[in-house]
């Protein structure tokens, strides 16, 4: 079921629907034999009862056969709210081979809408931004609601550059309810600074969780011969050669992903990479981790 | 090292292309899109010197394509001596001129060479030449030893006069067919006169090295007969003189005995003293030849070591006087008196004036008589130019002078010239000097110019096609010489008397008279002496006989043998007098001659190159400080050994391996893009 999950596979595939459809499902299929993961209202433990502890959870039923108090604990309980931030930004169109970053981003972000209301029934909304709000999907379980977002998914094309600030601003006073906040990006911004402007989020009570989408030549770069570089959001123009590539370029590149990891996790939040060559399955894991988490 | 041209060295200035293409140019790529260029740094300084090192190998390449480009062109060389040279051509060189003959210099020259033909190595190759009058190339590039002795050995001694020019001209053809090195050893007398008038002409190619080796350290005393001035026809042997002189070339005044003698018989003798290398005058005041031709000679008992020189032939013929046939106008008395009187004034005068008016001659043949004179005629019986016409054309040769007569006509009898108006210079109350004359035009050979002469008309006719011997000053031709078949017409558009010019007044006008006779006559061609190695003709080159092989030719050498072929015989318009001696020789005319053939009289100084001449002919003190040396010897003079051959390899492979490393490179760029 793994290469349901390849990016490589579902760039073949027409339709986030269906791209999303077959993610989950191949994703699914994989979970069943780990004793680690539920779904909502599924039984998860017996504890001792002890006083003060609400009565309703008391499993009656064992206490008339056994005279003994347990309490019975489930997960999911409650309905968990879905929220992701894609950025848009010209950056995300960069590509070295079959899948560019923003098609590994709206894979994800759909495969996650699709777990989130077809398994879940929790509700899920999107924004999608670059250096301001493009799009504002409200969270909802509505019929129709992940059409509209696998909708807004394919109309957010890649342009202008990334700002963090300004978007999460206004996402703090769109975000009313607490739940998970998703931000899919490929953070080209210091680290200090992405913190600063995404950590308010996490001070509202939403768990905030940060993909990292980067292409793994963007990691490991190659360069055959002196070139010359071109930003894709600002059009500046840069003449490198091979030697700082190989060098410098990959320890400025590791100690990057090393601050943001390290930062995004001392504010309470999570950090994940995500490469564009790896299967969706990590990014899937995560949020099925960190949903219980929140109950 | 060297450079045959090194002017095409300037062709390095050209490695400064790639210079340009690899170091100055700005280096394109095409651009490479990134998400941010946060965590890159601008490399522009190290980038370029990454881009040196990295092109370096193809720069290289390319700059040492351009250098050997430049090479080829400048013909690279580098001297190497001969001894470490075995593949170089050894080239022995004999001296068999004349000179030779003296003493024993042609038997030490020959010993001398077959010595340096054993010594050379036996993979060396060798080729054996003969240096007289030419160069004779006895063998070809062979490693035979037997063969290359053989061909020293056979050398003879031969009547020509040396000329180390001619060794000069054959040492640099040679060079440009061998491209090894060539090592010449000349064995000679190094006799003075060998030497070229133009020192350049005895300079060797670049890698020639020259051995001298002199045959004699110093010269020996000469005496020789230098000239004999003796008429080659005549008529009366009591007017006949024979004045000769004799030389001598580092001798003690002494005296000499000299013989006059006839076919072999000692006529006459008489005793001189020849001053110390100097020179005297003698003459015998009759020459008491029978009738017919005679074999003649002029003898010393000079004693000395070089007898081939002491005799001086030539050869005379005796015959009753030639009659010339001289036709006038009826009213022109003085045309043949002037043109008689000079003939018979003449000093070797054989010819005797016969005298005719022009409507009289119409039934005269031509071919009765030595020459034929038209004077001044207006017109000649048709059957008298038709006849004279034929005459020409077998041979005979006739004299015009076109006087005013012919300014009445439009044409010459004979000739066919047409005449345009002639110049009356009298009328213009002026005449007309002589502008040029041809003086080596056997005619005029001793005719001083004809400075003094006043000409009064001349008349205008078409140079074109004609020798314009003499011509006055203001352009005029004055006298033609046009060949028609195998004889000649001579035009003098003036007169004979001295009425249109005031030549015959002239003493000139005998000896005009005289050179022009026995040329017309062809006395100069059927006797007389030359010298060897000149040339006899023996047809006209427009002679229908030597188109069609008609009518051949005998000639009959020294030694009693034809030295021609029959096909020879019926073909050549020429002959080298290569021996010395008498030749007898008839002509395709059907005119016998007898012709005496002497040496070179400057073969008879025997006085040596001076050693600073040597030294710079050879380039190499050397190679004339041990002259005696082998080719194996202490002798080792370096000779230039040309680079090109290698140079264009290391081009080629240069070449090769750049278009392999620039294809690698190429190869980089498509995957970058």
């Amino acid at each position: 079921m793994q290469r349901f999950l390849d990016p490589r596979v579902l760039a073949g595939i027409n339709g986030l629907d269906l791209i999303a459809k077959t993610v989950v499902d191949g994703f699914v299929t994989g979970l069943h034999r780990s004793p680690d993961f539920g779904f909502s209202q599924e039984f998860a433990e017996y504890r001792a009862y002890t006083p003060g502890d609400d009565l309703r959870h008391v499993d009656w039923n064992l206490f008339a056969r056994t005279e003994r108090t347990y309490l019975k604990r489930y997960r999911g309980e409650t309905n968990g709210q879905l929220t992701i931030l894609l950025d848009a930004s010209n950056s995300m169109q960069f590509t070295s081979h079959e899948v560019s970053k923003m098609n590994y981003a709206r894979y994800a972000a759909a495969a996650l809408f699709y777990l989130a209301i077809h398994n879940q029934r929790d509700p899920a909304g999107l924004i999608v931004f670059d250096d301001e709000v493009r799009e504002f999907i409200r969270p909802s379980t509505r019929a129709g609601q992940l059409q509209r977002l696998l909708a807004g998914l394919e109309q957010a094309e890649p342009r202008a550059r990334t700002n963090f600030e300004k978007p999460m601003q206004y996402f703090q006073e769109l975000l009313r309810r607490r739940g998970m906040v998703i931000i899919i990006s490929d953070f080209y911004e210091e680290p200090e600074a992405i913190v600063k402007a995404i950590e308010p989020l996490r001070f509202h009570g939403s768990e905030v969780v940060l993909f990292h989408v980067l292409d793994p030549q963007e990691i490991q770069p190659k360069l055959n011969g002196p070139s010359i570089l071109v930003d894709l959001e600002t059009e500046q123009r840069m003449e490198v050669i091979p030697e700082y590539v190989k060098g410098e370029y990959r320890r400025r590149m590791d100690a990057h992903l090393e601050q943001l990891e390290s930062r995004t996790k001392a504010a309470g939040m999570d950090y994940h990479l995500l490469v564009t060559d790896k299967p969706l399955d990590a990014a899937l894991s995560e949020y099925l981790f960190l949903r219980p988490r929140r109950n | 090292m060297g450079f045959f041209a090194p002017w095409f060295l300037a062709g390095v200035l050209a490695v400064g292309l790639p210079v340009y293409i690899h170091l100055l140019r700005r280096h394109t790529t095409t651009p490479r899109a990134v998400s941010s260029l946060m965590f890159f740094e601008r490399g522009t300084q190290s980038s370029t010197r990454h881009r040196r090192l990295r092109y370096l190998l193809l720069f290289s390449l390319r700059a040492l394509l351009m250098l050997l480009l430049a090479l080829v062109f400048a013909q690279p060389f580098v001297r190497r001596s001969s001894a470490a040279a075995s593949e170089k051509l050894l080239v022995v060189a004999v001296d068999d001129s004349f000179s030779m003959r003296a003493g024993s210099r042609l038997e030490v020259a020959k010993q001398e060479a077959l010595a340096t033909l054993a010594m050379r190595k036996p993979s060396q190759r060798a080729q054996v030449m003969a240096l007289a009058g030419e160069l004779q190339v006895l063998t070809q590039p062979i490693q035979d030893d037997g063969q290359l002795k053989a061909a020293v050995s056979g050398i003879q001694p031969t009547d020509s006069h040396g000329n180390f020019g001619e060794l000069g001209r054959g040492m640099r053809a040679l060079a440009e067919t061998v491209h090894t090195p060539i090592e010449l050893h000349v064995f000679s007398d190094m006799q003075q006169s060998n030497m070229p008038a133009n020192f350049a002409d005895m300079v060797l190619p670049g890698n020639v090295s020259l051995v001298l080796h002199p045959t004699v350290k110093t010269p020996i005393p000469n005496w020789n007969v230098e000239s004999v001035d003796a008429p080659s026809q005549l008529v009366d042997t009591k007017k006949a003189r024979v004045v000769t002189v004799i030389a001598g070339h580092g001798t003690p005044a002494a005296e000499r005995m000299v013989s006059l003698v006839i076919n072999g018989k000692v006529t006459a003798t008489k005793k001189v003293l020849v001053p110390a290398d100097g020179r005297v005058t003698l003459a015998f005041e009759t020459l008491e030849v029978p009738f017919g031709e005679s074999r003649c000679e002029v003898r010393i008992d000079s004693a000395d070591g070089f007898a081939a020189d002491d005799t001086s032939r030539f050869a005379v013929r005796r015959a009753d006087p030639e009659r010339v046939l001289f036709v006038h106008q009826a009213a022109d008395s003085r045309s043949p008196l002037y043109f008689g009187a000079a003939l018979g004034a003449a000093a070797q005068a054989s010819f005797v004036l016969q005298p005719i008016v022009a409507e009289q001659a119409a039934d005269l043949d031509p071919m009765k008589f030595a020459f034929v004179v038209l004077s001044d005629v207006a017109s000649i019986p048709s059957i008298l130019e038709h006849s004279l016409v034929k005459y020409v054309e077998d041979g005979g040769n006739v004299l015009i002078a076109a006087g005013t007569a012919d300014s009445h006509r439009d044409r010459i009898p004979v000739l066919g010239e047409v005449v345009a108006d002639g110049h009356f210079y009298s009328r213009s109350g002026g005449f007309a000097s002589v502008g040029a004359m041809d003086q080596s035009y056997p005619a005029v050979k001793d005719a001083g110019g004809w400075s003094d002469a006043k000409f009064f008309y001349a008349a205008s006719v078409d140079p074109a096609g004609s020798r314009v011997v003499a011509k006055l000053a203001d352009g005029t031709p004055l006298l033609l010489d046009q060949q028609m078949g195998q004889g000649h017409v001579l035009l003098f558009t003036s007169g004979l008397d001295n009425v249109t010019n005031d030549l015959p007044l002239h003493p000139e006008f005998v000896a005009f008279v005289d050179e022009a006779a026995r040329y017309l006559a062809g006395v100069e061609r059927l006797s007389g002496a030359r010298v060897v190695d000149s040339f006899v003709q023996l047809r006209s080159p427009t002679s229908l006989a030597a188109v069609s092989g008609g009518t051949s030719v005998e000639v009959v050498g020294p030694d009693g043998k034809r030295p021609l072929s029959l096909a020879d015989e019926a073909t050549a318009q020429s002959f080298r007098l290569a021996d010395a001696g008498f030749y007898h020789v008839r002509f395709a005319t059907g005119r016998d001659a007898l012709i005496a053939v002497n040496p070179d009289p400057r073969e008879s100084g025997l006085e040596l190159i001076p050693e600073e001449t040597l030294k710079l002919w050879s380039g190499s003190a050397v190679g004339a400080d041990a002259p005696s040396d082998s080719a194996g010897g202490a002798a080792k003079p370096m000779a230039a050994y040309g680079l090109w051959w290698w140079v264009m390899l290391m081009l080629l492979v240069a070449a090769l391996a750049e278009s392999l490393v620039a294809s690698q490179y190429l190869g980089t760029q498509r995957e970058e893009v």
